[in-house]
């Protein structure tokens, strides 16, 4: 799969990707971890319009942690319960690529080869994420006030250009 | 009556994305507990018991971690 990626794209975003899930303390790579390392490129038409979105990285930061709180609220459990300071710690472990981040790959790939194009750039990488409807990426989107859908259209105009 | 940004805790979708928090947490709570036993002087090959997992096991999880941090624990 990565092997369709463009080299250059492969390398930045992917060793971001992992930068990130460490950054956190997460043990997976996860499709937020990607999706963190496409809005920490602003250089990017990707990440340009995460940032017109309001969806900066330390944007994208906070909006996980609203969904985490959210999340663990539906179960009962409030973190501040467990007296743990501040934000995770990041880890030295080389995270594990998790299904969430495959999954986004996959639709990435789909999508550029559907379209009959040979590289894949992070705009493809961005919807590819996107389009997953169920998971944390979504309910981050949610808990910060994004349209996923609308995102996603805006995102597919800038494969147009 | 529609909140699309408040939880609705009879959403499986509200409680499953619970699940995967819990998960995040306890690996958290499992780095912050392990840090504060070895700085309180315990061995790894206790950590590793009272986790109920391998010396070896627990020692690569956080060892890298914990060396950065200042804390390496006895029984090295």
């Amino acid at each position: 799969m990565f092997e369709r990626l463009e080299p250059d794209t492969r390398r930045a975003v992917i060793r971001a990707a992992y930068d990130e899930a460490q950054g956190l303390g997460s043990s997976t790579l996860e499709a937020e971890h990607l999706l963190l390392a496409v809005a920490a490129d602003p250089g990017t038409a990707a990440g340009r319009l995460l940032v017109e979105s309001g969806l900066d990285h330390d944007g994208l930061v906070a909006a996980l942690d609203l969904e985490t709180e959210r999340s663990l609220a539906a179960v009962g459990v409030a973190l501040s319960d467990f007296g743990l300071a501040g934000r995770p710690v990041a880890t030295r472990r080389k995270a594990g690529f998790a299904t969430s981040a495959k999954q986004s790959l996959a639709r990435s790939v789909g999508l550029a080869s559907g379209r009959g194009e040979r590289t894949l750039s992070p705009v493809h990488l961005l919807v590819g994420i996107l389009r997953g409807e169920i998971g944390t990426v979504p309910r981050a989107l949610a808990a910060a006030g994004v349209d996923r859908v609308e995102l996603i259209g805006r995102a597919e105009l800038l494969l147009e250009r | 009556m529609i909140q699309t940004t408040t939880v609705t805790p009879d959403d499986p979708a509200d409680r499953l994305a619970g699940v995967v928090a819990l998960r995040r947490l306890a690996d958290r709570v499992e780095d912050a507990e392990v840090e504060r036993a070895l700085r309180e002087g315990w061995t790894w090959s206790m950590v590793a018991d009272a986790l109920g997992v391998t010396r070896q096991a627990v020692h690569k999880k956080h060892a890298k971690r914990l060396a950065q941090a200042g804390t390496s624990g006895r029984g090295e």
